[in-house]
């Protein structure tokens, strides 16, 4: 109960060091793949959907496309942007409602999650799994392979190295790719299903016989001082850096749903009188309806404190209940803020604020 | 009692509609009867808790339970109808079908109260959280001391529980101070006439050895708990209940913060205390 404990929430396994190093070739890796496919099991990767890049289900290897780092983040592996949670028929009075029972989830490989994404999921771990357990959250979890990708590239948005992370970090990742020079990768496993993956499929794998791994992307932001953030969010519930950063906060939520760390939901019901869904819809606090209460009240009723709460949650909320901060560095919501708002430049005047 | 036994912890308990009850034009009562036997028989809440009630095809909406713990077999939500889900749950008659997910949240820490005063202040549509607790109390009435209810509305139409508030007027157990804004009032009202933090102070209930529980909207309570603070009261003395637009109820979707405090699971119940330490949010 409250509050709750720091650290490991779940019940699912932490990272541990690499316990196994391999080397597998593009083309094992493909083999690998497709055997997982023919096997039933679900492999979700990066992919060109008509032009977007996007995590999902892959019905071959060849269709996998790591080039570019996908809109949304991995975490709708686990967390869709909109699942059912039960559904209702209505007949006269009576009501008949239908359980969706989580343990149907397909047993899947996410494979080709980059870094920033992959850091985030054990980060989610901690609110759908404190007190009340969200087993359709955590019943993919343990059902869910992750493969991380080290990344070569990084663009002007990435700032993963600020918040303590980097284009290597194996956080989250159950086995770890690392791009090798003339195709192919170090594999490295750090959980028991990662090794499973492995001692499954050992054909395809090979000892890493010394070949060098391409340079690591090296992001221009810094390591910043996340505690010295905090310390200040601390102080500064009231304070004329809010009006001044959000007032052109259109409120469209787009930073919110491409975050691989933003978890809020709404729940709506779905359907005719006579039956329908009930489902969990990704939601935003950019969103004015997001706190908007029935008699008109609205505890954030302008832009500049929805995005204060955006802010204070990631860096100091979140902390202060998890220990965990709610931002990977992944620089989606600088890319795809429609009024230019930068969460790293917002950061960077904070630490750079007098008190 | 929460719902560790199920697995999906988004789903609804059914609920029989057994009784519906028109407070005022637009705040309307359901008495729910569990259809589940075992589910009836197990369902134990506190005073304070609140619920997710849902008619089925519009949506869930967040109601504290306005029955008493002290009374089984039955839970009641009280509610004005202004949105989708509350529109439709109007809607429903005796014998309908809704769903409920709960209890949720903490509560009254009712035990503490024993051998204590009782101030209840209430405005509006805000008194349902508190009648959860006054009946609790009355059920229970030599475990504590005075119990005064100040409770008050815009206009004598706007005061719900109208037939508890002459049940509580009659009673020599407990002292009734009923209040209507001015210009709320018709002509055989019999009660004061004046603004709940206003008439609150003319009546005075002494602060010694009394707990305070004031529930109401953001602005009643912001002029109530100086009023309380000059009668004597500590914040610790004091204990109101939050309400905040909320979707799970389970700390989960992240909507009914205050900051870094979620009504959901650290409240609804609050003291003063924990009231002045948050950020002005609500």
């Amino acid at each position: 109960m409250w509050p709750p404990k720091k650290g490991n929430h779940s019940g699912l396994p932490l990272p541990l060091r690499p316990h196994m190093q391999k080397q597998i070739t593009q083309q094992n890796l493909n083999i690998l793949l497709d055997s997982l496919i023919k096997e039933g099991i679900r492999v979700v990767a990066p992919h060109m959907n008509g032009g977007t890049p996007l995590y999902e289900p892959l019905t071959c290897s060849a269709d996998m496309n790591t080039g570019q780092l996908p809109r949304r983040s991995a975490k709708e592996a686990f967390f869709p942007v909109c699942e059912d949670i039960m559904t209702y028929e209505k007949e006269g009075q009576k009501v008949t409602v239908t359980d969706i029972d989580p343990v149907r989830f397909p047993e899947t490989v996410l494979v080709g999650v980059r870094p920033c994404d992959a850091a985030a999921i054990p980060v989610l771990d901690a609110v759908f799994s404190w007190d009340y357990k969200d087993e359709f959250f955590l019943e993919r979890r343990r059902k869910t392979t992750i493969i991380g990708l080290a990344c070569t590239t990084a663009d002007d948005a990435c700032f993963c190295t600020a918040v303590g992370l980097s284009p290597a970090e194996t956080k989250g990742s159950d086995l770890f790719l690392t791009p090798l020079v003339g195709g192919g990768y170090v594999c490295e496993t750090y959980s028991d299903k990662g090794e499973q993956l492995i001692t499954n499929h050992k054909e395809l794998f090979s000892d890493t016989g010394g070949a060098k791994t391409l340079p690591l992307a090296q992001p221009e932001t810094g390591k910043i001082d996340l505690k010295k953030v905090k310390a200040w969010l601390d102080e500064h519930f009231e304070d004329p850096l809010w009006d001044g950063i959000a007032t052109r906060c259109v409120g469209c939520g787009a930073c919110a749903f491409v975050c691989p760390a933003c978890h809020c939901f709404d729940i709506v019901d779905e359907g005719t009188e006579k039956a329908g869904t009930r489902r969990k819809n990704w939601d935003a606090c950019g969103f004015w309806k997001f706190t908007h209460h029935a008699s008109g009240h609205n505890p954030r009723d302008g832009q500049p404190k929805r995005y204060r709460n955006r802010i204070m949650h990631k860096f100091k909320y979140y902390d202060d209940k998890f220990g965990q901060t709610l931002c990977s560095g992944c620089g989606r919501c600088v890319r795809v803020c429609p009024v230019g708002i930068d969460i790293k430049a917002i950061i960077d005047t904070i630490l750079n604020s007098e008190c | 009692m929460c719902d560790h036994t199920n697995k999906n912890i988004y789903l609804p308990y059914l609920a029989t509609v057994a009784e519906v009850i028109d407070e005022t034009p637009d705040v309307r009562t359901l008495r729910l009867v569990f259809q589940d036997e075992k589910v009836k028989e197990n369902f134990v809440f506190r005073a304070g808790q609140f619920a997710e009630y849902s008619a089925f095809g519009a949506g869930e909406s967040t109601f504290c339970i306005a029955s008493s713990p002290t009374r089984g077999g039955y839970i009641e939500c009280s509610f004005r109808s202004v949105g989708r889900v509350t529109e439709e749950l109007r809607r429903l008659e005796v014998g309908d079908t809704m769903g409920v997910r709960g209890p949720y949240g903490n509560s009254y820490p009712v035990e503490e109260f024993y051998g204590k005063n009782l101030v209840f202040v209430a405005g509006g549509i805000a008194l349902p959280p508190l009648r959860t607790l006054i009946w609790n109390c009355l059920d229970l009435r030599d475990k504590f001391g005075d119990i005064t209810i100040v409770y008050g509305a815009r206009t004598e139409a706007d005061l719900v529980y109208k037939r508890e508030l002459k049940e509580w007027q009659e009673r020599s157990d407990v002292r009734l101070v009923k209040t209507v804004d001015p210009g709320g009032n018709g002509p055989g009202w019999d009660g004061s006439v004046g603004f709940v933090p206003t008439v609150l102070g003319e009546a005075a209930p002494s602060a010694e050895s009394t707990i305070a529980l004031v529930c109401g909207p953001p602005i009643m309570i912001k002029f109530t708990l100086p009023v309380l603070e000059k009668l004597g009261f500590t914040d610790e003395q004091v204990y109101t209940t939050l309400e905040n637009r909320m979707k799970c109820g389970l700390g989960k979707c992240g909507r009914c913060n205050v900051g870094n405090v979620y009504v959901c699971k650290d409240g609804p119940v609050f003291t003063a205390k924990q009231l002045k330490a948050m950020p002005m949010e609500f």
